[in-house]
Parts: C-alpha cells; sequence; structure tokens
C-alpha cells in the first residue's frame, strides 16, 4: 500500500507512520515526521528538512525521482536519521562562504552514511537508486559536487575530474576521522577554496542538494540570525504546541497552511451549534490524550462530561421498529439461545472427558450380542460462551443530520433504528447492553450521554430517552472510546465489545491537523484492549475506509454501502461477535 | 531410574541450549528442591527448548502438555476408556509423570481454565499429591517427579492471568531474547547460517524488538528468526525469507510492514 492514497474527492492524507517507526527500529529514538508545505514556485525543486528530531518529508512525489514514493521517504529518513545518530552539534558558519558550506555538508552527509552503513550495511542499496550523476557533461559546481556525492557513495564509480578524485581520496584517507564531524570542515574548507581557483562559479541560489533524498542541509548548520523561514526554529524547542486552545498566533505560524482556514470555518460551525447543546452536566471525566508528534499522552486533557439526555416521544421508537420486524425475530431467537449460559453435556463422542454409561451400556450390549458397534462413547462438558457485554457507541457529530444518498432517512434515525432494534430484540440479555452516544465541542466538552445503561431494563422511561437522541457538533472519538472502555472494563463479563458507529475520521474544532484525533483514537482502542475490550467499527462513510481501518485495526471494521440496512448490519454484528 | 511407560518420554540426545545466565543451575537447585519451576518470558525465546535440556541433562523423561481453553481436569489426569466391553483406566500425562518419575511441562498455562488448574494444588505443595476422584485414588508423586510451567505475561489481557493461589506455588525464571552475540551463535548453530548473514538476521531482529510497543505486541522472536535462517538455508533469497518469516507473521499493519520491510533492507 502506498504511503500517500487519495481520496475520492482528490484529497491527499498522509501518514508518515511507517518512516517514524522504521527510524525508532534503527536507532530506537523518536522523531516526529510531518509534511513539507507545498510551494507556489515550484522552479527549485525541494528536498527534505530536518531540525533537531522533527522531519518535514514531500507530501507528494518529487519530479523526477526515480522509484516509489514510499521508497523515497525511507530512504530520506535513514538519512535523516544518520544525521541525528552520528551528527555532531551543528556547524558555525563564520567566515565560510557558500560554496564551502555545500561542500562540508555534502561531506558530513558521506560520513554520517558510512557510518550508519556500517550499522546496516543495506542502507547503501536504500539510497543507490538515487545517485543518477555521471562523469561527463558540463563542469558545473552543481555537477562536481553530484558526482563528488557519488563519489564518496560508490566506491565503484569511476570519475576523471581531477578535483573530485582529490575529495574522493581525502575523503578515504580521513577514514580515522569520521567519527569526528569538525574533519568534515577542514577538509571542506579546502576543497571550497580549490573550486574557487577552477574559477567554477558557484550560486547558493540555484544549489540544491544532490541526490533527492538528502535534506536540503538547514538542520547541519547554526544561522546566527536564526531565521530558518517559516517559523521552524519554533518547532526545535522541543514542545511543538502552546496548550492553548484555539487561536494561538504560534500556531498560525506552524507551516500548515491549511490549518488557519480550517480554524475560522469551524468555530463558526460550532458556535451556531452551541446553544442546542444541554448545559446541565451530571458529572465530568478527565482523559489523556495521546499527542503522536511528541510521542506521548498528555495527561487529564479532555474533559467528557455526562449529560442527562432529554427524553422524546417513547411512540417514535415503536414506528421506526415496525420497519425491522423480520430481523428482530431472528435476533430474538438467537438472544434467547445466548441467554442460556448453562454448561452443555455433548454426549456420544470418540474422545471425552468421561464415559457416556447409556452409550457405553449399549456398546457392551451390541459387542456381546456380535452386531455392529458404536464406538462413540463418551461425554464432555462443554462450557458455553457467554454473551459479551456489548457497549453500542453512537457518534452523534453533525454529520448525522445529513440524508446520505438513495436513502429518505437522515444517519440519525438510521442509528436510532439500530438501537431500538438491538435493544427490543436483546431484552433477554439486557443487563448486558448498554448504548451511548458522544458529541464533542472542543476538548474541555466532550458531551456523553446514556440512552440505555448496562444493568437497566429496557422500558418506556430508555425508549423515550432513545427517542430523544439528537445529533450536532464534532466526533473526539478518543476521550469517547476511553470513558466508554472504562465503562465495559469494569463489567465482570468475559468478553467485552465495544460496538462504535461512526460516519467518518475523528474531527474537533481546537484541532486543525487531522491525522492528530486518529492516532489519539487508535491509541485509545489499544489501551481499551489492555482493559480486555475489544472495539469494533461500523463506518457510515466508505470513503473514510483507510482512516477507520487504522484506528480499529485490520479486521475490526465494516463499512456499509446500504446505509439503510444499518439496524440490521449491527444485529447481525452483534451476533456474529458473540458467537 | 523407572522403566516401562516413560521410556517413550526419554530424551536421548542432547537437545541444544546455550545458557544464557544462571537458569541450568537454578533449575538444577529447583529440581534438586523439588520446587515446582515457572519459566516466565517472550514467546519463542526458548522456553520449551530449556524444558527439555534440562530433562535431558537430569536425565528424566518429559512429558509436554500443550495447555488451552477447551482443556479439562481429565486430560491432564486420564479417563476410562471402553475395551471388549470392559472398562481400563489410562492414565493422563499429568498422572504417568506423577506416578513413574518424570517432568510434566504445561505450556503456555495460563491459556487452560483456571478450575482445571486446581487439579495440581495439592501436588504443588509438600502434599506431592494427586488426587483422581474418577478412579478414587490418591496419587503419592513419585520422589522424581517434577512440574514446569511456561507463561507469557506479556501479551496476556487483564483477563487472563493465574489465581495468586496457583502462581505462588512456584519458583519462576525469567527468559528474554537472548544477547546479540548469544543470539547470533544460537542461529548459526541451528540454521548453519554464515556468521555474517546471522549477524544480519539478529540486527533486523533487534530493529523489531525496538518497535514493541511502538504498535508491535511482541518483537521478533529467536524462533523466528531461526526459521527465517532456515528459508535461507532452502535457498530463499534473504529478503524474501525475512519477509515470510518475520514481517508478515508479525503484524498486519500496513504502515509497519513498510516500516519493517525496510528496516529488513537496511539490515540485510
Amino acid at each position: 500500500m502506498p504511503l500517500t492514497h487519495t481520496a475520492s474527492d482528490g484529497s491527499e492524507q498522509q501518514l508518515f507512520c511507517g518512516p517514524t517507526s522504521f527510524v525508532r527500529a534503527l536507532w530506537g529514538f523518536d522523531v516526529r515526521v510531518r509534511a513539507l508545505p507545498a510551494r507556489a514556485n515550484e522552479f527549485i525543486p525541494r528536498r527534505p528538512r530536518f531540525v533537531a528530531s522533527n522531519l518535514w518529508l514531500p507530501a507528494s512525489p518529487l519530479l523526477g525521482v526515480p522509484g516509489s514514493f514510499s521508497d523515497y521517504l525511507f530512504a530520506a529518513c535513514a538519512h535523516i536519521s544518520a544525521h541525528l545518530r552520528f551528527g555532531a552539534p551543528r556547524f558555525l558558519i563564520k567566515s565560510l562562504k557558500p560554496a564551502q558550506i555545500a561542500i562540508i555538508s555534502l561531506l558530513e552527509d558521506a560520513r554520517v552514511e558510512r557510518l550508519a552503513v556500517a550499522h546496516y550495511p543495506g542502507l547503501k542499496r536504500l539510497w543507490a537508486p538515487y545517485y543518477e550523476a555521471r562523469a561527463d557533461g558540463v563542469k558545473t559546481s552543481w555537477s562536481l559536487l553530484s558526482r563528488l556525492a557519488r563519489a564518496l557513495h560508490d566506491d565503484a564509480y569511476v570519475d576523471d575530474d581531477a578535483w573530485v578524485n582529490k575529495g574522493r581520496q581525502l575523503f578515504s584517507e580521513g577514514r580515522a576521522e569520521w567519527h569526528d564531524s569538525s574533519w568534515c570542515r577542514h577538509i571542506g574548507s579546502a576543497l571550497g577554496n580549490d573550486l574557487g581557483q577552477m574559477r567554477v562559479q558557484f550560486n547558493a541560489k540555484d544549489y540544491t542538494v544532490e541526490p533527492a533524498y538528502r535534506d536540503d542541509n538547514l538542520g547541519l548548520w547554526q544561522f546566527e540570525r536564526e531565521q530558518i523561514e517559516d517559523g521552524t526554529q519554533l518547532e526545535s524547542e522541543g514542545v511543538r504546541r502552546v496548550e492553548s486552545d484555539v487561536s494561538s498566533p504560534k500556531q498560525r505560524e506552524r507551516g500548515e497552511p491549511e490549518a488557519a482556514s480550517l480554524l475560522e470555518g469551524s468555530s463558526e460551525r460550532a458556535s451556531s451549534l452551541r446553544p442546542k447543546a444541554t448545559t446541565e452536566v451530571e458529572s465530568v471525566a478527565r482523559y489523556p490524550e495521546w499527542d503522536y508528534v511528541i510521542g506521548r499522552e498528555r495527561p487529564a486533557f479532555c474533559s467528557v462530561k455526562e449529560r442527562p439526555v432529554v427524553p422524546g416521544d417513547a411512540a417514535r421508537v415503536a414506528t421506526a421498529l415496525a420497519r425491522y420486524a423480520p430481523a428482530r425475530k431472528r435476533l430474538e431467537r438467537s438472544a434467547l439461545r445466548l441467554a442460556d449460559r448453562r454448561p452443555l453435556q455433548v454426549r456420544r463422542l470418540l474422545d471425552g472427558d468421561r464415559l457416556d454409561l447409556p452409550a457405553a451400556i449399549e456398546t457392551i450390549v451390541a459387542h456381546a450380542s456380535e452386531t455392529r458397534t458404536d464406538q462413540r462413547v463418551y461425554r464432555r462438558v462443554r462450557f458455553q460462551s457467554e454473551p459479551p457485554a456489548l457497549l453500542l457507541l453512537l457518534d452523534l457529530s453533525e454529520s448525522l443530520n445529513a440524508v446520505p444518498a438513495n436513502t429518505t432517512s437522515t444517519l440519525l434515525e438510521l442509528a436510532h433504528s439500530a438501537s431500538a432494534l438491538l435493544a427490543t430484540s436483546l431484552a433477554s440479555v439486557a443487563g448486558d447492553l448498554a448504548i451511548h452516544g458522544f458529541s464533542s465541542n472542543g476538548r474541555h466538552d466532550v458531551g456523553y450521554y446514556r440512552f440505555k445503561d448496562f444493568d437497566e431494563a429496557y422500558d418506556d422511561r430508555a425508549r423515550a430517552r432513545l427517542a430523544g437522541m439528537r445529533a450536532g457538533l464534532s466526533t473526539r472519538l478518543g476521550a469517547a472510546l476511553r470513558h466508554a472502555g472504562r465503562a465495559l472494563a469494569v463489567r465482570d463479563s468475559r468478553r467485552k465489545l465495544l460496538l462504535v458507529v461512526t460516519d467518518g475520521e475523528p474531527s474537533d474544532i481546537d484541532v486543525h491537523d487531522p491525522k492528530y484525533l486518529e492516532f489519539d483514537a487508535k491509541q485509545a482502542t489499544v489501551s481499551n484492549r489492555r482493559l480486555g475490550v475489544n472495539s469494533y467499527c461500523v463506518g457510515l462513510d466508505a470513503n473514510a475506509q483507510e482512516c477507520v481501518a487504522r484506528i480499529f485495526g485490520v479486521g475490526n471494521y465494516s463499512l456499509l454501502d446500504q446505509l439503510e440496512s444499518l439496524p440490521q448490519r449491527i444485529a447481525q454484528l452483534y451476533l456474529r461477535l458473540s458467537a | 531410574m523407572s522403566a516401562g511407560p516413560l521410556d517413550a518420554y526419554r530424551i536421548r540426545a542432547e537437545p541444544y541450549y546455550l545458557a544464557l545466565a544462571d537458569e541450568v543451575s537454578l533449575f538444577e537447585a529447583a529440581y534438586a528442591a523439588r520446587l515446582p519451576v515457572m519459566l516466565k518470558g517472550p514467546t519463542g525465546c526458548g522456553k520449551t527448548r530449556f524444558v527439555q535440556h534440562m530433562a535431558w541433562r537430569l536425565r528424566k523423561p518429559l512429558l509436554t502438555v500443550a495447555c488451552n481453553e477447551e482443556m479439562s481436569a481429565s486430560d491432564l489426569l486420564g479417563r476410562y476408556l471402553l475395551e471388549d466391553g470392559a472398562t481400563r483406566w489410562q492414565d493422563g500425562p499429568l498422572t504417568i509423570a506423577a506416578r513413574f518419575g518424570a517432568l510434566c511441562y504445561l505450556d503456555e498455562v495460563v491459556e487452560a481454565r483456571q478450575d482445571t488448574l486446581v487439579v495440581i494444588h495439592p501436588l504443588t505443595d509438600d502434599r506431592r499429591l494427586l488426587s483422581l476422584p474418577a478412579r478414587s485414588e490418591a496419587l503419592q508423586a513419585h520422589p522424581e517427579f517434577q512440574l514446569v510451567v511456561s507463561h507469557n505475561p506479556g501479551y496476556q489481557s487483564a483477563l487472563k492471568d493465574l489465581k495468586p493461589s496457583t502462581k505462588q506455588r512456584f519458583g519462576a525464571i525469567e527468559f528474554d531474547y537472548p544477547a546479540r552475540a548469544q543470539e547470533i551463535e544460537i542461529l548459526v548453530h541451528e540454521t548453519a547460517l554464515a556468521q555474517d548473514l546471522a549477524e544480519r538476521l539478529v540486527s533486523v531482529a533487534e530493529a523489531a524488538r525496538r518497535l514493541k510497543g511502538h504498535g508491535l505486541d511482541e518483537g521478533i522472536s529467536t524462533r523466528m528468526l531461526v526459521h527465517a535462517g532456515s528459508l535461507i538455508r532452502q535457498g530463499i533469497g534473504a529478503e524474501a525469507a525475512c519477509q515470510m518469516a518475520l514481517v508478515r507473521p508479525l503484524t498486519d499493519d500496513q504502515d509497519l510492514i513498510l516500516a519493517l520491510n525496510a528496516s529488513v533492507r537496511a539490515c540485510l
């Protein structure tokens, strides 16, 4: 699977999860990978960039770079991580000329790569496809530097240029000094002077680092004025995000062009919705949130507020259910079977714990009367799989009010029917079923509603609460998953199942990075699993497949094409997962 | 030494085992004191091989039971068989070991239902008694009998753990993946790979182990490395062998598969 996929609406979504894991696997430290902001002027080819352990990688394939994009990203990551592993404090520019800076950077690139290859010999093959310099053509500073880079990488490469060969010789003679980056400075300055004497022009503005997987060298140098453009130095301070909620001016400088516009839109929407939310709060629980950028949980970051549900008209539930009578019958029968938890005596087995006496006697009689004997004379106790404790968690964000194509009901009405069908049919195991919902309005306000709770009969009051289901605001999935996970974890069933119905990616008004909540939700699923709670997701948006798969894991989700069938599908799923 | 029923369970040739620390002398001391032993550690790090090796070393027969949820007490103790119109009692593996004096090894003991495991309780304290209710027999364990169990605390959920009353009957030896030099030695011995290639495979494993808790539940085990090595010995290319034996069995997460594949290429 490529790292980048294009969704049907043409928007691209990147997850640099693979490269991050790759660096961790190689060296045991974590880096933060982000997309390199797109640039209007594409005349100058872009290169990856790093400042301390922050990496910026291109979000789409670069022009003229061979091989698959994912190979390229791994090659770039391997190179930058070699800098991080073997590099020294950043070089000071002092009186160096631009050509010398470029050459010293090139030598430093080769130095850290050699050291990395000593640990991981295969890295050389990872990088090899990107060396395209050839020992012919016009000798410009750019072509000579590319040729030197190749000469330092590839011992089999033959070059006729005296300067390239001198560089190669100095580099390999200094083998003993490779542990020391200041050595690069010495031979780099000397080679730069040579280049000047050869009257080869070096234009820093047109210079691009070759080969293409290498970073743009900004991370190697300490600039006196420390102006790296677009505020990247903010990132190197260690903490990415100021812990303010919405519009901090620093965030606007973060070089994420989409952030600002997203911000405006969503806060407007939220304020128009806010009056609809119930203000009465029954209890507040604080949960951590996973920040994938710093690779840590932010403790007590989200507040989940339990709110009472304003009851609706219970009769509405009955009307909605009428459509699903056949499914309901099937489901009821299966639920009855599930409710019967007594261990089964399985008789007439070829192998078992004890003799099945009636069968044994028959066999002995048959043996005595010399007729055909049946050897199945054992019995065994089979413990029935108990019905799991099931929590149906409904995403009640604004998008549920939409009427999808080919349907006559809103998603909310379908979710509502699904809950009603499940609750009605599972009356025999009602104690093990809960139906909750959530919608969020920023991290301090994740609303959580209990329509039907565990150990509660499905009665008129519960039906009225189901009928009072409303949708609005956003989807802070992770916090809701954690809250639901806690509710399930304390059940004493052997199996605990969290069935999540959501219509797409998690989002919230105070988050601008779409990956952030997705990673948090994934983390919440993992920590729920540690509590013994397994999650399964029913996705209502077929375009959200990648996102849902990443959060819940392969095999732990299904996507609905026929949204009308949501109630039946939920019921079928329950039966399949309980068997 | 007892004869007869245990002959099939004797280990004739020495199973290869490279001692990583003092586990061999610990086990010998535990056996001398007849203290039941629990081997803890990640899957594929050599617990089963260690038991085989110790059984050989102590010249004791070894009965192994792979535990599972469906296992009942009679799978351990024994049952009546019907033969020619009459019943005949057949000892289960635990009973055979206790009756005739052998090591009994319950592999992945947490997989068994807790109510099944209580049958080992009187056997594992100073009574050393095995009760066979179906036969109305209380069997005094043979002086050479010893119980060994294995247990992987890593991937068990909160639901699957031993009862404290079961746990406390054992002395425990902790296992982990071997150190680099030892793992290379094991790999070279088991697969006859060239030293250089073995080193690279171990680098792959070390890389993957750094991802434990960062997406992976368990790292690449020594057993998986041996699998990869055997595939290479069969003439499969090293990268393909690593993918088949190391990467694909480990995870289904696409991003991690990409990262692991890149790590494999970096190491080889």
